[in-house]
């Protein structure tokens, strides 16, 4: 808890200019691409571009944000700061070390998740069922941990800033927009659609947009975002460990 | 109580550990004496830092036994960190928090309730000389207040044993000096083990020193014991007026009590088998124009050189 305390502390300090930062990206491919393209586009499965890409938008951010907070937290703490040493010097294991900050990424993830959402919501006409964020929930937060371990996972492996920046740029962001964020999966050839659904960023991003638009509630995408949330928790608490046994 | 009375507050007993096939540290034994300061000497890459590591729990031996206080740092490593204080090489101060917000964190992490450490914290950066800088962020501070801050910091929660691994690297002797009066200040209270490679500092601050090589301990004692294991040859420095030292080298160098002889410009510093010779010299010097004959003290330096050599270490 006094890691994650500190995080909170830490955010607390800047979170004007962290919400800023946050909010300007999504809001500008809102713009950009949701009201910029829409009369070109037209409906996308029956609604409005604009509506179809805007809760793909504050679930890229949230999983964005816990990526990011990870990633980067833990290489800073880890190579450039040492302070993972100097908690490891104290009555606390590693195991515990490791998940306050997959907590600290995630609640980073949900925070400016629902900021973007907020302002989404009070600058442009998309609207949702208030009832609906329950079953959004349900992506969001094993979503947001998902990425918060993945990115725990990335930081503890890579002791080069720039190779986190080539995984972000190759992995990352490819698996987050061909997940259906801009597109239907029906614009995919059949053959490929079964490969992309496995993915959980796709039964993430998929399943999130239903749940905040339709109310829809989605037990096996739910459980597919759950369970590759929980195998990159348990993959990222062995990894950390390991490398600090190193 | 007598010193060598005390209890060991560390103890190592045939400690390995090896990277494949390098050792860095071979069936090392050791123990330090409760309430000492003990000192660590060792060129880079002698062992210092795996035996650190080990002992603080940041590391597992691949055999033998280390005890701190008692407990096994294989099985106990959380009821150690929680009695031992670490500063470690590196600052590891975080600079988003503020040097009250660092000890904070520290004490929290130690499960230390806010009443307990609210009043600690005061007096800690009071007697480090950091109030009025609480806060502020350590990247403002000069190197000598973040390595203070540091010391704070492992001091925080009390502990037993205190740690510290080349505390005043990098510091001006202003800090150093005022770093060394802290850690004699302390002597007593906390076992405490320093690793450094200031010579000067372990001669000052230490009760007894261990220098290691190659991942072995080689030799230990008092700063007087080890200088005194040093072979029984002396050193005399015989200051000549005029060209007295070229006269009197060819002389003295062929006594046979003399070992070696070497001049350097009007001095002539003269190697004797034993100090019993030195009435021998005084002898056949008589009537030289000599202006002064002393003893070349041996240094902490000389016995650290004779025993791991001059050859600079990767």
């Amino acid at each position: 808890m006094a890691i994650w305390q500190r995080d909170m502390q830490v955010l607390r300090r800047s979170i004007f200019s962290e919400m800023v930062a946050v909010i300007a990206y999504p809001l500008t491919i809102y713009l950009a691409f949701g009201i910029g393209m829409q009369g070109y586009i037209g409906l996308v499965d029956g609604a409005p571009y604009s509506l179809f890409i805007a809760p793909g938008l504050i679930t890229m951010t949230a999983v964005n944000a816990a990526y990011n907070e990870s990633v980067w937290s833990l290489w800073f703490h880890r190579r450039v700061q040492f302070t993972i040493e100097s908690y490891r010097v104290t009555p606390i294991s590693v195991s515990e070390i490791v998940i306050a900050k997959i907590l600290s990424g995630f609640t980073h993830g949900l925070i400016k998740g629902c900021a973007v959402g907020l302002v989404i919501f009070a600058i442009t006409p998309f609207r949702f069922p208030v009832e609906n964020l329950f079953q959004y929930l349900l992506f969001l937060i094993p979503g947001s941990a998902f990425f918060s371990c993945a990115g725990i996972i990335c930081g503890t492996v890579m002791d080069k800033p720039e190779t986190i920046g080539k995984v972000e740029a190759v992995l990352v962001m490819p698996l987050i927009f061909m997940s259906g964020l801009f597109f239907p999966l029906s614009s995919y050839p059949p053959s490929v659609v079964t490969w992309v659904r496995a993915l959980p960023t796709t039964a993430l991003f998929e399943g999130a947009r239903r749940a905040l638009v339709a109310g829809e509630m989605q037990l096996l995408p739910v459980l597919q975002v759950s369970l590759s949330a929980l195998l990159t928790f348990v993959a990222a608490v062995l990894i950390f460990r390991y490398k600090m046994s190193e | 109580m007598e010193y060598s009375d005390m209890p060991a507050s560390i103890i190592t007993r045939s400690l390995t550990k090896s990277y494949g096939e390098l050792t860095a540290l071979d069936s090392f034994d050791l123990e330090v004496e409760q309430g000492s300061i003990f000192g660590l000497l060792g060129p880079n890459g002698a062992g210092k830092t795996t035996l650190i590591r080990i002992l603080t729990t940041l590391m597992r031996q691949s055999r033998g036994e280390a005890l701190i206080e008692g407990l096994d740092t294989q099985g106990e490593g959380r009821d150690i960190r929680a009695m031992i204080g670490v500063v470690s090489q590196e600052n590891s101060l975080d600079r988003y928090l503020t040097a009250r917000e660092n000890l904070e964190l520290h004490a929290r992490l130690h499960g230390m309730a806010k009443r307990l450490y609210k009043s600690r914290i005061d007096d800690l950066l009071e007697l480090m000389g950091l109030a009025g800088r609480q806060k502020d962020f350590p990247d403002t501070f000069s190197g000598g207040m973040q390595r203070r801050l540091v010391v704070a910091r492992a001091l925080v929660h009390q502990p037993r044993v205190l740690f510290l691994d080349e505390p005043t690297t990098g510091l001006d002797p202003q800090s150093r000096r005022a770093v060394w009066d802290y850690i004699r200040s302390l002597a007593g209270s906390m076992t405490i083990f320093l690793t450094t490679h200031y010579l000067e500092e372990a001669e000052q601050l230490c009760d007894r020193i261990a220098i290691m090589d190659h991942g072995r301990l080689i030799a230990i004692g008092s700063t007087q014991e080890l200088k005194d294991r040093l072979s029984g040859a002396t050193v005399y420095e015989i200051d000549f007026t005029g060209q007295g030292a070229d006269r009197y080298a060819a002389l003295l160098g062929s006594m046979p009590c003399v070992l070696n002889i070497e001049q350097v410009d009007s001095k002539l510093l003269v190697t004797l088998e034993c100090w019993e010779c030195l009435s021998e010299i005084v002898t056949a010097l008589n009537g030289a124009p000599v202006r002064r004959i002393s003893l070349q003290e041996r240094t902490l330096e000389d016995v650290f050189i004779s025993l791991t050599g001059e050859k600079v270490r990767e």
